[in-house]
């Protein structure tokens, strides 16, 4: 029976930031949610298990405030978390956060059959995670999966590439990073919710695990996107299709 | 003193709203519409332990506190009022009275069901001649035998026609006054007891309300709740609980009326600019964010304290006073700032507009509301 290993990120929901004076971010009225990828990956692990049996173990690094996002992510029905906690873990890197996990998968996690990520985070969405940890763990990597099935020790995953469907065969251990598409996450009733806060959690502090290494991206600036509308109107003769393809060209649409 | 809501209560309460996103907005003008019981949400709600929070795990509910119900009945009515208030009326006065009256035979047979969602609980307790007077009650249960017989009219009974388990109110002894009263649960199929008119009613239109007529309906003698003669009591029980789902549904009422009109305020251009931009709208703003505020804190304050164990009558009736005069005082605005397309079906804030105002009639009308906290203060 599989011990299948899920890693997730609690991140800022999207929908609370502003836009600050200025033209940067104001995150002073921010929440935080569980990565919206990341609940894939966890269905997708608890899908199998209902299926085949075994154990799901899911895996994060945050700040100590984080705590809320475990168990929001064992509400939706993990077995068990592995809590890398420490004030300084906000804004890692992706090289910072894997070598973390792979640590705390080597040393503190035991036997694995499958490691699903979520395609990427939702607040970076740089998408490095999950095949980076594949490196370092020394395991096969399978990205953007939209199906995936366990048997007699191989992962066979469909990958949707540019185009077409791949199929592919991997030997176990393994990680695979999922598309959204792969199922529909759950709405964790009350009950989940309630039991989450009861199942094990172990915390890992800065200290259980050795270093990371500096950071390899400098951030300069945070700025907001800014969205602009405009409304022309343009017949349909030939003129005024040339002037529409011009005034295209002037906004820096068509190059 | 803190202000925050326990982890388990934010994350049941943000569930709650990605419910009401996936389940309940698509078809919240439908059901109002065509005045729609939407069994299917209630299917879902009962699958994700929705309709019993509060009762614990031993009697088929989650085992959370009152103000976890109370978060998802304000969530719920933040995308639909009527809703709110069927998961309200159900878990607040039926089964909560069943779980604080009931004996353990009553709590297996009848409670379990109603916290699983398997059932429905209805409260029926008004006449048409007695609403606010509850006194003026005539309903009548003689004790004949192993049975009481039930006869009398009943209106305004909420789940009437969609219900399973009624928790009906009669005299047992109309002379002893208001020790004369008894509860009775009497399960959908007893003969004698049938749902009558149902109301066309201006709002709150999904919720079925009907009349309830009890022909010599016989109850056996074990369906009596609590003790004879302390129907009342348990009724006045009831409310407290009750009308603090009531506030929450018009705190959800409000929060709705809020986001709609920040949404519309800033879309809506007249004289050059977003209308959020004059300063008559943007106040009508200010004043509904802060009564929200008001509010929800009121509402959550009477759970609180229920959760306590601590009595919570008064802040029951103020918090529902409160929230449910500013849920109409603040739909009417919110109508104004989105004018005439705001007048018309399909606007949200039409439907909230209507759906708010029962918030200050039902368990009792801000009269009734201000006779209880005028009472308290005045004691
Ligand atoms: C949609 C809907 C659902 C309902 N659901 C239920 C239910 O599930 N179960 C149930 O038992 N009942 C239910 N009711 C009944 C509801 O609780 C009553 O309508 C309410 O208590 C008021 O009673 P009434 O309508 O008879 O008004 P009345 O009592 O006749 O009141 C008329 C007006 O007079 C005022 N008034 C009355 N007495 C006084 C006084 N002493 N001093 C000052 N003012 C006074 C009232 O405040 C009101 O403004 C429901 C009603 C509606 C409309």
């Amino acid at each position: 029976m599989p011990h299948i290993v899920v890693c997730f990120k609690w991140v800022i929901d999207e929908t609370y930031l502003r836009r600050a004076p200025g033209g940067g971010l104001d995150f002073s009225s921010v929440d935080y949610k569980l990565s919206d990828y990341d609940r894939n990956a966890i269905e997708e692990a608890v899908r199998i298990r209902t299926a085949l049996g075994g154990t799901v173990t899911g895996i994060t690094v945050g700040p100590p405030e984080a705590a809320k996002g475990v168990k929001d992510a064992l509400s939706r029905g993990m077995d068990a978390g592995v809590f890398i906690a420490d004030p300084a873990f906000v804004d890692l890197d992706p090289s910072q956060t894997v070598s973390l996990i792979a640590q705390a998968v080597r040393n503190h996690v035991g036997p694995f059959d499958l490691i699903i990520c979520g395609e990427g985070s939702g607040d970076l969405y740089a998408q490095q995670v999950g095949p980076r940890l594949a490196e370092a763990l020394g395991i096969d990597c399978v990205a953007f999966a939209t199906q995936i099935s366990l048997e007699g020790g191989t992962l066979t995953a469909q990958r949707r590439l540019e185009g077409v469907i791949e199929v592919v065969t991997a030997p176990l251990p393994a990680l695979v990073t999922v598309l959204p598409e792969i199922n529909t996450p759950r709405i964790p009733g009350v009950k989940d919710t309630l039991m989450a806060g009861k199942k094990p959690v172990r915390t890992l502090a800065k200290g259980d695990l050795g270093a990371t290494g500096g950071p390899r991206l400098q951030t300069l600036a945070v700025r907001a996107a800014a969205m602009e509308r405009a409304c022309e109107k343009f017949g349909v003769e030939e003129a005024e299709v040339i002037r529409f393809v011009d005034a295209l060209k002037k906004r820096g649409v068509l190059a | 003193m803190d202000f925050k809501l326990t982890e388990e209560q934010e994350l049941i309460k943000k569930n709650m709203r990605e419910f009401c996103e996936k389940y309940v907005d698509p078809i919240a003008a439908e059901i109002d519409e065509n005045s729609r019981h939407p069994a299917e949400v209630f299917q879902k709600l009962a699958e994700g332990d929705w309709m019993g929070i509060p009762i614990p795990a031993q009697y088929g509910g989650s085992g959370a506190d009152y103000l976890t119900h109370i978060c998802a009945v304000e969530e719920l009515a933040r995308s639909c009022a009527s809703t709110g208030f069927t998961v309200s009326i159900h878990v607040g006065i039926a089964s909560m009275l069943i779980l604080l009256f009931g004996n353990e035979e009553q709590k297996k047979t009848f409670l379990v069901p109603l916290a699983k969602g398997e059932k429905l609980g209805a409260f029926v307790l008004t006449e048409p001649g007695a609403g606010t007077d509850v006194m003026a009650a005539t309903t009548t249960a003689v004790l004949d035998g192993d049975h009481y017989v039930i006869n009398g009219t009943k209106t305004f009974t909420s789940n009437g026609p969609t219900g399973d388990t009624y928790l009906v109110f009669a005299w047992t002894d109309k002379a002893a006054g208001r020790k004369g009263m008894s509860a009775f649960i009497v399960p959908r199929g007893t003969p004698g007891m049938t749902a009558g008119n149902h109301f066309a009613k201006m709002g709150l239109r999904s919720s079925q309300t009907s009349e309830m007529l009890f022909k010599d309906c016989r109850v056996p003698k074990a369906n009596l709740l609590g003790k004879e003669g302390n129907g009342l009591a348990m009724a006045m029980t009831g409310f407290d609980h009750g009308r603090t789902g009531i506030a929450a549904q018009a705190v959800g009422i409000i929060q709705a009326a809020l986001e709609e009109s920040v949404r519309y305020a800033k879309e809506r251009v007249q004289f050059g600019q977003p209308i959020a931009r004059h300063q008559a709208i943007a106040w009508m703003i200010a004043d509904m964010a802060t009564d929200l505020n008001a509010a929800r804190f009121l509402t959550y304050h009477a759970a609180w304290l229920k959760d306590q164990g601590q009595p919570f009558s008064k802040e029951a009736s103020m918090a529902k006073l409160f929230a449910s005069e500013k849920a109409m005082h603040h739909t009417i605005k919110a109508v104004q700032i989105q004018g005439g397309y705001g007048y018309c079906k399909g606007a949200k804030v039409e439907r909230l507009m209507r759906d708010a105002k029962i918030t200050e009639i039902y368990e009792g009308t801000s009269e009734a509301q201000r006779m209880v906290i005028s009472g308290n203060v005045l004691r």
